[in-house]
């Protein structure tokens, strides 16, 4: 998810073109391309500029509408719904040929990963380990995140590992069971024996009111991360 | 004068040639270089968009020049077929300029120029239906990836901040 305002100018983006199946966007205004992954003009008058970044989740509809029950959703356009993709579209997605292939660490190239470009590194998660394991606590550069699984099993989000006013990183444990004594509680810190729910926000204990930085993910297939992220690394793998 | 006339033939064919060559490039280039089912290499891919910025231009250059040489060939071709042969070209010139006025992309993927929006309680969607949320402000909005999947690009405002969503 990308700001439209560069350089002065508001800009309008079309679907372009397609650069290893990682799609280009060209800008109505001065006909520059633009790469879709990073938001970075490839091509044209702004060649080198880099669109803002805006922070978005990949959710389950489910989960978002009780975070924001007054948030507004995108509609079908009437005369295009017939080609709409059905939802498990993704899924369907990962049996699609790729025109690039990386052989690296066992993986194939659409295997979907959950990709974080930060604290100025790489690194990249194995969707369904992630899924299995419901929250990772690892490294990104010398930052410690954590991954964490909804209550839905498929939507994860990842923050930045720190409570303010607790030193070093904390261990989180996820909450047993389905039915927490808190509603909405997944995770319990060991350093303040608080409750934190999926936004990263605590709801019980000495941290309530706090809330954990969220840290970006893109859920991407490997082929497409690795591509446009030659240094990447991966989570379990050497 | 027989050799005047054969070399404003010669001069004229010369540009007509060349003017198909380059709108011939300007045409199939970026199309053969960004075709999905193929790699794009990174030069190649720099060259075809390069193209692509400049080709409206050229192509239209580019027919000057033919309809240019074709009315000079005219006056120094009396061959009937030979002068059907040049206006074919000046022709396949023109028609070469229309499409590279023509991204294929802009046509095959549909954009939503003016997406709607209504409110989560009243839409129908499937609980584990996914979604790229984003909240800005104190707006939070939702775009199906069942939809957007289709669309690609979604040029939007959320809370007076113009994005575009894309997947």
């Amino acid at each position: 998810m990308w700001g439209r305002d560069v350089a002065g100018l508001r800009l309008t983006f079309h679907l372009a073109g397609i650069n290893n199946q990682n799609f280009l966007m060209r800008d109505e205004q001065t006909g520059s391309y633009w790469q879709q992954i990073s938001g970075k003009a490839v091509s044209g008058p702004l060649k080198g500029s880099q669109l803002p970044f805006v922070h978005s989740d990949e959710l389950n509809f489910g989960t978002w509408q009780s975070e924001e029950p007054l948030g507004t959703v995108l509609q079908d356009a009437a005369q295009y719904r017939s080609g709409y993709a059905p939802k498990d579209w993704d899924v369907r997605m990962q049996r699609a040929p790729t025109v690039i292939d990386f052989r690296e660490h066992g993986l194939k190239g659409r295997d979907l990963m959950l990709g974080i470009q930060a604290f100025g590194v790489r690194r990249a998660f194995l969707y369904d380990q992630v899924i299995r394991e419901k929250l990772v606590q690892d490294h990104v550069g010398a930052e410690p995140v954590l991954l964490v699984v909804g209550a839905d099993g498929q939507s994860v989000r990842a923050f930045r590992d720190r409570i303010a006013g607790v030193r070093g990183a904390p261990d989180f444990y996820r909450m047993p069971g389905d039915q927490p004594a808190t509603p909405g509680a997944l995770l319990m810190d060991a350093s303040t024996g608080s409750e934190w729910n999926f936004q990263g926000c605590a709801v019980s204990g000495k941290a309530k009111g706090a809330c954990l930085e969220p840290v970006e993910v893109l859920k991407d297939y490997w082929f497409d991360w690795r591509n446009f992220n030659p240094s990447t690394t991966i989570y379990g793998k050497k | 004068m027989t050799g005047e006339l054969r070399r404003t033939r010669g001069i004229s064919v010369a540009i007509l040639s060349g003017c198909l060559a380059l709108s011939l490039i300007c045409v199939v280039y970026p199309f053969y270089v960004i075709w999905p089912f193929r790699a794009q290499g990174a030069r190649e891919l720099a060259i075809a968009l390069v193209v692509m910025q400049f080709r409206s231009a050229a192509t239209l250059v580019s027919v000057a020049a033919a309809v240019a040489a074709l009315i000079f060939y005219w006056r120094a071709q009396p061959r009937r077929w030979r002068r059907a042969l040049a206006t074919a070209g000046a022709v396949f010139v023109c028609v070469l300029a229309a499409l590279a006025r023509v991204n294929i992309y802009e046509l095959m993927f549909h954009p939503d120029d003016r997406p709607s929006f209504a409110a989560a309680s009243g839409t129908k969607l499937d609980k584990d239906e996914k979604v790229i949320a984003v909240k800005i402000g104190g707006t939070a909005r939702a775009y199906p990836i069942r939809n957007i999947s289709y669309h690609h690009v979604i040029n939007d405002v959320v809370d007076k901040v113009a994005i575009v969503a894309t997947y």
